[in-house]
């Protein structure tokens, strides 16, 4: 009896632990949106904010936007890797997620994956994040760069769950862009005046003949004296350009032992 | 003990020192080695640069004999001073080179007798389908220009051609360098060899031609060239009936400064084209020597059109040998411009099409 008893308590113990774990809460205080460094206004904020929970519920993945005024030494990386961590954020067993971190005082920023978040963000695709953000941090346009960042996030995660995460020669693509419209009426330009200039050339028959080539005599021409000199040689060195990677996700383990991949870079 | 001598260094142009350790000479401003050999090579290709030498000994034509000048009649131009010649049946009414009445003159003074004659081998009738398959297939060409074209006045005349035959002794200096290229795990290396070329060769030229008649404009004259020297005759006046001939008033001297120049082009381009197996060749320097040489007076046939189109005149030349066409035309602007605006519209149309599947590709 008294077995028994235990049997069903841990058994209620295990099930309470299999319900309760997907759930590794937020800590008290903390959301998905840290703006410590105060760079937005109440209402983009609250805009934000909602957003990035919607995202975040809809897709079963923590989306994180942290801004703090400086790192104090520490690596943006680091700083990224352990605020995840220690902060209670991902969902799931492998708390999976995506941080972006902003540090406006060093100009740096670091976008932080762990669990599902490492395989829905490969480090192309993060490369590419990065790109899409850091014109709007160079400009001082902090809510569009984090808008842009949520809305690449949940079409990143989407791409994910539908079998392929976007990588080396998948990634979203611009269309193409405007300057190739003059580019082309350069070039059919370019082309009309060589046609026409080839039409121009039909017109024109008259030239000055520079060489006398036809009245050589035949089989008159001998090479009497034949030397090349072997003077010296210059010989120019330049680094091969890095391979890049061929795609997927690089990992470390932060200080709480957990795997991340991230990519970050300065504006 | 070898001679002391100053080298520069082919590649900077400083003063050369022979540096003992190396046991090599070195410049002590770019860097750049050398083997004593190479350099004493180099400085003997550097001596064997000359200056030209063409010498002549031009004394073409013969005088005429007695009987053979009777029979010809002189024409003058009253407009442009052109002088032709014809013999006593043919009647000259006009000028070839400018259109205009020509009056007769007696005598046929002040003119040699040509050495040759290459007789001509179209008939009037070839040259004006000359000129009109000349004048098709130019969209660019005045309709009004090929409507308005008084064809029936394309004259024959024999033109006078200075001969000039000469053997050449050339000899060209080069720069040289071959590329070669390698990687290594970290690296991509360039390697640029120099080399001094140094090409000496001889060679004979044959005739070369240069128009004798400052009416003759020598581009148009050069633009029909060539004319094949084996249908060449002895002169005889009776090649003369029928057609008209021009005087020349280039004598030989003159005209030996134009066939020196496309002789010595011709040189420098043959032991050019002995310089193989390199990335560049730049010449340096060459020099042209000329030997025996000699010139002969012949007459060469041309069909001749002159043509007055919106104020401009216009010639047309054919070899009246080989049917070789020439003749400068005025271009339609309008037409041009129609051409322009819609062939522009079409390939920026097609570029853009281009960059549309290079981008669906992944390439943009």
């Amino acid at each position: 009896m008294r077995k028994s008893v235990l049997c069903i308590l841990l058994a209620a113990v295990l099930g309470l632990f299999c319900c309760v774990s997907p759930a590794f809460a937020i800590n008290e205080g903390y959301g998905r949106l840290m703006d410590e460094a105060g760079l937005l206004t109440a209402e983009e904020k609250s805009e934000l904010s909602r957003t990035l929970d919607e995202i975040s519920e809809r897709q079963g993945m923590d989306v994180v936007i942290v801004t703090v005024y400086s790192l104090y030494g520490q690596s943006a990386m680091r700083f990224a890797d352990d605020y995840f961590d220690y902060n209670g954020y991902g969902q799931g067993a492998d708390r999976s997620g995506v941080l972006l971190l902003h540090s406006p005082g060093d100009r740096e920023w670091w976008i932080t994956t762990r669990g599902y978040g490492i395989t829905a963000f490969t480090d192309a695709g993060l490369d590419y994040i990065g790109e899409q953000i850091t014109g709007y941090l160079a400009d001082g346009d902090n809510a569009a760069a984090y808008g842009r960042f949520a809305e690449l996030c949940d079409e990143f995660i989407t791409q994910a769950k539908n079998g392929s995460p976007y990588d080396y020669g998948t990634l979203p693509r611009d269309p193409l862009p405007l300057w190739t419209i003059p580019l082309a009426v350069a070039i059919g330009l370019i082309a009309a005046f060589l046609i026409v200039g080839a039409m121009k050339a039909k017109l024109k028959t008259v030239r000055f003949k520079a060489e006398a080539n036809s009245y050589i005599r035949k089989g008159s021409f001998a090479v009497t004296q034949s030397r090349d000199t072997f003077l010296y040689r210059h010989v120019m060195r330049t680094p091969r350009p890095r391979n890049t990677g061929g795609g997927g996700s690089r990992t470390h383990v932060g200080s709480s032992g957990a795997r991340h991949g991230g990519r970050g870079g300065r504006y | 003990m070898s001679e002391l001598r100053e080298f520069k260094c082919p590649s900077c142009g400083g003063a050369i020192v022979f540096d003992a350790g190396l046991q090599k000479m070195k410049c002590p401003f770019c860097g750049t080695e050398f083997d004593v050999d190479t350099l004493r090579d180099y400085d003997e290709d550097l001596k064997n640069d000359s200056g030209d030498s063409m010498q002549w000994d031009a004394k073409p034509g013969s005088e005429w004999q007695e009987s053979e000048a009777e029979g010809f009649k002189v024409y003058v131009c009253r407009s442009c001073g052109g002088e032709i010649v014809g013999d006593e049946n043919t009647a000259a009414s006009s000028c070839p080179f400018c259109g205009n009445p020509v009056i007769m003159t007696d005598n046929l003074s002040g003119m040699l007798r040509p050495d040759y004659v290459i007789p001509f081998k179209l008939d009037k009738n070839a040259a004006k389908e000359g000129l009109k398959k000349y004048l098709s297939g130019k969209r660019l060409l005045p309709q009004v220009f090929k409507d308005e074209n008084h064809i029936d006045e394309i004259k024959g005349i024999y033109v006078p051609f200075w001969l000039f035959d000469t053997d050449a002794d050339a000899s060209a200096r080069y720069r040289a360098t071959r590329v070669r290229a390698w990687s290594t795990m970290d690296y991509n290396f360039t390697e640029t060899s120099f080399y001094s070329v140094y090409r000496g060769g001889k060679m004979g030229f044959e005739r070369v031609p240069v128009d004798g008649s400052s009416k003759m404009a020598d581009d148009i004259m050069e633009s029909i060239e060539p004319y094949d020297f084996s249908a060449a005759v002895d002169f005889q006046t009776a090649y003369l009936a029928g057609y008209l001939a021009d005087k020349y008033d280039v004598d030989a001297e003159q005209s030996i400064v134009r066939a020196n120049e496309r002789i010595k082009r011709s040189a420098e381009e043959m032991l050019a084209s002995t310089v193989s197996g390199y990335s560049t060749v730049t010449p340096e320097s060459s020099s042209v020597r000329f030997s025996g040489g000699s010139a002969k007076y012949a007459l060469y046939p041309v069909w001749l059109l002159n043509t007055e189109w919106e104020g401009k005149r216009y010639t047309f030349a054919m070899n009246g040998q080989t049917g070789k066409f020439v003749g400068d035309l005025p271009v339609d602007k309008r037409a041009a411009l129609k051409w322009t605006v819609g062939l522009t519209a079409l390939c920026s149309a097609l570029a853009y099409g281009g960059m549309w599947l290079l981008w669906l590709l992944g390439v943009l």
